[in-house]
Order: C-alpha cells, then structure tokens, then sequence
C-alpha cells in the first residue's frame, strides 16, 4: 500500500469497531463511495475485526490495524492487519445450510458474509501479520455510470 | 438500538430498531428471554426499522428462535427490508424463519395452530 495510504491502529476489541467504522466512513465518503453501500462496507470490517477480536491472540490481547486508500473514483482498497498466530479465515468451510433451525450452529456465518459482499478478498502473511485485502464495493457490484 | 415491545393475545411483538450489531445485540437477546422465561410461547420481530444487522445479530435471532422452537414456540419476522433482508438471504436464513409483509399477517398465522399456543 502506498504512503498516501491512512492507517488506524487500535486494540482488536468490540470497543474498537466503531472507532475503526468512523475512520473508514470518513476516507469512503471523501472517496465518494456510493453512499447505498456504506452500511455494507460497516459490515465486512466489524465481521473481520470481530473475528479478530475473538479469535486472533486468545487468550492474550493483541491489537488490530486497518488501512485503505481511495482506488479510482467510487472505490477504496483496504487491508484488515493482525499480528496474531498465522489463521487464513476464507478457508473457513461455510456453514452446512441444509441443516434445519434446531441444529444450524450458531457461528460461522461472519466470514460467510464477508465472502459474500467483498468476492475478490484475499489473505497473505506477511512478516508476523495476517492481512487481509479488498476492494470496495467489489468489483462489479454496482454499474459504472452510463452503464 | 431500540427495542419495543408490546404484548398481544397470541404473541409479544417485539418492535427492533437502529443498529444491531457486536456491541449491542445481546440486548435483543435479553428482551426476547425476559417475556421467554415469562411464558411468551411466540415472539414477532417488526423489523421494519431495522437499518444494519450483523452476524452477532444474527446469532441471537437464531438463539432465540431455537430456544423458542424447542419450547414449541417460534420467532416471526415480519417487514424485513434493505440490507438486514439481504444478510437474512445470503446466510440462508430466511428460510429458517417465518416471514411476512406485516405484522397482521403473522399474527394471523398464529390464529390457525391455537395447539401450539397453550
């Protein structure tokens, strides 16, 4: 990512997302992110930072980091940093959707969606840190204008 | 979040609006399980003001409804719209759910199983 790129770092907690959705919001809307999409963007980063919140440094405390950079008109690339054990959350199976309502499991549907809203989201390691990287919206998620 | 929730001959309508996201969704959980443990057999969620809900969210209506099922009850979903109805879709769970248009409707369907009303 390049120097233009804006990064926040916090704890990776629950208390942490909001301050995490602020500071996107703000680069989304001056980037000039469809504003129908925002919401959508609020979720793809609290499923990710929820994740790593729960599961990165259990039992310890850890912190969470996320950058992004405009990307084109409408578009921001952004990547989601841990520095937790090595964990690559798209090869999390999906949920088994033929089960009925008494046995569904109750988890496993955060990384599901994340797959389902952002396509081309990809993971690497790099150094100590799991990364995520994305672009939003997705690619061919909304049409360009005139189209 | 605000969470509503009015008491009615066959069911508890339970009105949710705003956000329901990791910070807050146990809130909802807590509502529900309070007329639960006090005897409410069916819950109607009225989500008509629901703008964002994420898969913590979704963890509790699932919770709640399973709770409810086992105890021969169940969770309606009535004005399910935006991006709530979409994450509803795409986690496959609107299948698990009644869902309706209205509340009326969903009170309706309740006025034919009186057997599993108590």
């Amino acid at each position: 990512m390049d120097s233009a790129a804006r990064r926040l770092t916090l704890p990776a907690s629950v208390e942490s997302v909001a301050m995490f959705r602020d500071f996107v919001r703000s680069g989304a809307v001056a980037a000039e992110v469809p504003v129908e999409e925002l919401e959508k963007l609020d979720l793809v980063l609290e499923e990710i930072l929820m994740n790593i919140a729960r599961y990165a440094y259990v039992p310890e405390a850890g912190k969470a980091e996320v950058a992004f950079a405009p990307d084109g008109p409408g578009k921001l690339y952004l990547e989601i940093s841990d520095w937790g054990n090595a964990f690559n959350p798209l090869d999390v199976e999906p949920p088994d959707f033929s089960r009925g309502l008494a046995e569904r499991p109750i988890g496993g549907l955060g990384v599901f969606l994340v797959r389902s809203l952002v396509s081309s989201i990809a993971y690497r390691r790099e150094a100590d840190r799991n990364v995520l990287s994305f672009w939003f919206p997705a690619p061919g998620s909304f049409p360009k204008a005139g189209e | 979040m605000t969470i509503e929730t009015e008491e009615l001959e066959k069911a508890v309508l339970v009105k949710v609006r705003g956000r329901m996201d990791a910070e807050n969704a146990h809130e909802f959980e807590q509502a529900c399980e309070q007329w639960i443990t006090s005897g409410a057999k069916h819950l109607i969620a009225d989500l008509e003001g629901l703008q964002y809900v994420s898969s913590m969210g979704l963890r509790s209506f699932l919770s709640v409804a399973q709770r409810l099922q086992s105890n021969s009850g169940s969770l309606i979903l009535c004005r399910l719209n935006g991006l709530p109805r979409q994450v509803f879709e795409l986690t496959r769970l609107i299948g698990l759910f009644p869902v309706f248009d209205t509340s009326q409707q969903a009170l309706a369907t309740l006025s034919w199983i009186p057997l599993l009303d108590g």
